[in-house]
């Protein structure tokens, strides 16, 4: 294995993982919000750098269902957006996991309208929540490059066959520069098999994909998808684990940094998990007894990992850059459940933050930790603490 | 007659039929006298043509809080005479119950198809509703053939709910509905039918881990098994005198189903043909009649 140091925007590192991922088909809606990713793969594509089709279409509606089909001829394919251009996917996307379609998206994560904000956070991961996508989150630039590679080799295997959603938060990351290790051609060719549908769609040999099911049929399909979706987590691991082999970066559902031990853990999801390592260490200089864990993979959702991670712990604070208006934050509410079935429970502080693009920076964190730190103390887990709120 | 507080109807028709119609009737109907009751139809993918189903709940003194379909009927009323050795309309039919059939053959006759302790209701509707109607609509005249089967509303009770959902049609709605009334025959389905009760297949369903990747279906084309022409109450015959064999009638058929022979003169395949009527108005010679029966 070889791979080439070189300084570059991470959306740009995306393009250059999907063209050495040679993918075939590429649809995309270019204007705003999207990113870099399919401007340069366009380039790259009319440069003749990339043999791939590239496909521009009147709205993200469109780009899904030109994934759609030509992931279903057994074409690999890929797309990215972000923001209101995810939601105007939604219809699409649902009915590609139910196709069990490996289409492979890059999400730069944004807020949502209203009021109109195209600034990063994480509403737009949390609304796709539940549309059948394998569901990734990345922290900087090389994870970014990292895990385009490995979703495609976790999407198309034969035992999974799911799309799969990189989620890049928007600006902390998709546009920011920075070194990234890219690999070399053969080594991708290596670790990437080419893509091959069962029964892909074939006028020489036709088949029928989408069809209706009523209500005999529906319950059946449903949970076979969300057993599909679920199962696919062994596969996850085994991509992660010979990813790492070839190039000493390993991965994982739920990660821990200075956690062992700690009386407290923050959990964090996305690129804020590098500015609450800083927190952390600083914290822990001053003799705290605090640690991080970091969320990784969304869907599949790893409960038995996080209650590993989380169970010998006292507090536990949960930052969410989503709000689920009137609900519990989705990420807490997931841990909480996740917790709930084991005998000793850890308290836990939920806390909405860095929504629409707002900074939590670690100085902050150091902020919102003390803050949790006090409601926890106080037993006053019921409300949501949402940061940096002015009154 | 039946007397209960509570009683379950099921309806069997067609899409374009009216069955709904008539479930909704008797529930308004209902309503009026002050009783609880509802109606609803089965939710599917139903065209016209295609069998449906309705049903209704009345409670002369509770709420009725079941939202689920009606399995075990009071009364069953067919609103087309092909049904009944289609389906088996009476499924899950509670000893004692009705069974309400639009059909042309007599009481005596009809009754050999089945077997139970039933009442078995008869009525030419399709007759009424053409000429009082002007169209074999029969869900009006139905539901007269059900107050004469039963006492589920009073007659009088239709009235309002009619006057409401016909308009200007309503008097004669209500003439079809009083003429079935008048014209039911009724008879207690005494002994086992004397012709084999008919067996109706029941579809096995796969369980999950037996559905393909993304539930594809791997045989193309398998929809030519399902014969639509199932759907029909009229079917065209062609007077070939008239035919100027200019192919118009092949080229409007929704269903594609209407061919040249060798002679050059058109033919429906009545196995996909739904019974639409599209060739027959549209024919410049009028060589194609719509003609009773599928």
């Amino acid at each position: 294995m070889t791979s080439k140091r070189i300084g570059i925007e991470s959306s740009l590192a995306v393009s250059e993982a999907v063209k050495l991922a040679n993918v075939d088909v590429i649809a995309a809606y270019p204007i705003t919000p999207q990113t870099h990713i399919v401007e340069s793969l366009a380039e790259m594509v009319a440069n003749g750098k990339l043999d791939a089709e590239y496909i521009p279409v009147e709205s993200e509606h469109s780009a899904m269902s030109a994934c759609l089909g030509s992931c279903a001829v057994g074409a690999r394919t890929f797309t990215a957006t972000a923001s209101q251009g995810l939601i105007l996917m939604h219809e699409v996307l649902l009915v590609a996991a139910s196709l069990r379609l490996p289409i492979v998206m890059a999400v730069a994560n944004r807020a949502l309208s209203g009021p109109l904000n195209i600034w990063g956070d994480h509403s737009d991961a949390m609304i796709t929540r539940d549309a059948g996508w394998i569901q990734i989150f990345i922290e900087n630039g090389q994870q970014a490059f990292d895990q385009v590679l490995c979703a495609f080799r976790i999407a198309e295997h034969p035992d999974v066959l799911l799309p799969t959603i990189i989620n890049i938060d928007g600006f902390h990351v998709s546009h920011v520069i920075e070194p990234v290790y890219i690999l070399d051609q053969k080594s991708v060719d290596e670790f990437l098999p080419p893509y091959k549908h069962p029964r892909p769609l074939d006028p020489d040999d036709p088949i029928t994909m989408g069809c209706f099911a009523a209500p005999n049929l529906y319950t059946e399909a449903r949970r076979a998808l969300d057993a599909s979706v679920r199962a696919s987590k062994t596969v996850i691991l085994d991509t992660w684990k010979k990813y790492g082999d070839l190039t000493g970066r390993y991965y994982n559902p739920v990660e821990k940094y200075k956690a062992d031990g700690a009386e407290t853990i923050l959990v964090t999801m996305g690129s804020y998990s590098e500015n609450a390592m800083i927190a952390i260490d600083d914290l822990q200089d001053q003799g705290k007894k605090i640690g991080l864990v970091r969320l990784r993979l969304w869907r599949p959702f790893p409960y038995e990992e996080i209650q590993e991670a989380l169970s010998s712990a006292k507090n536990v604070i949960v930052l969410d850059r989503a709000i689920s208006l009137g609900g519990p934050a989705p990420v807490c509410s997931e841990i909480r459940a996740a917790l709930y079935t084991l005998d000793k429970k850890p308290q836990v502080a939920s806390v909405v933050g860095g929504l629409g693009g707002r900074d939590i920076s670690p100085d902050n964190f150091k902020t919102l930790i003390d803050v949790a730190m006090g409601k926890l103390k106080a037993g006053e887990t019921q409300e949501i603490i949402m940061f940096g709120v002015r009154e | 007659m039946i007397k209960d507080t509570s009683i379950e109807i099921r309806w069997h028709g067609r899409g374009g039929q009216g069955a709904v119609t008539s479930a909704e009737l008797i529930a308004l109907a209902a309503i009026h006298e002050g009783k609880f009751a509802q109606a609803f139809p089965s939710f599917g993918p139903e065209r016209r043509g295609a069998p449906v189903l309705a049903f209704n709940r009345i409670d002369a003194e509770n709420p009725i809080r079941i939202r689920s379909g009606v399995t075990k009927p009071d009364i069953v009323v067919v609103l087309d005479p092909g049904l009944v050795t289609l389906i088996n309309v009476t499924d899950g039919l509670k000893p004692g119950g009705c069974l309400v059939v639009n059909s042309t053959r007599t009481v005596e006759d009809l009754q050999q198809e089945f077997s139970g302790d039933w009442k078995l209701a008869v009525v030419d509707a399709a007759s009424i509703a053409r000429e009082l109607l002007g169209v074999n609509i029969v869900n009006t005249t139905m539901v007269g053939a059900l107050l004469k089967a039963s006492e589920a509303v009073k007659f009088d009770s239709l009235k309002a709910p009619l006057g409401e959902r016909f308009g200007a049609r309503a008097g004669a709605n209500f003439e079809a509905c009083m003429r079935a009334y008048n014209s039911t025959a009724i008879s207690q389905i005494t002994t086992t039918g004397t012709k084999k009760p008919k067996s109706f297949a029941v579809e096995k369903m796969p369980g999950w881990r037996e559905l393909l990747v993304g539930c594809m279906v791997t045989e193309p084309g398998n929809t030519k098994r399902f014969g639509t022409g199932d759907w029909k109450s009229q079917h065209p015959v062609w007077d070939d005198k008239k035919c100027i064999k200019c192919g118009i009638c092949s080229l409007v058929c929704p269903e594609g189903c209407i061919k040249p022979n060798n002679e050059g003169y058109y033919r429906a395949n009545l196995f996909y043909c739904k019974g639409c009527g599209m060739c027959a108005h549209e024919c410049w010679t009028q060589a194609i009649k719509m003609v009773e029966g599928t």
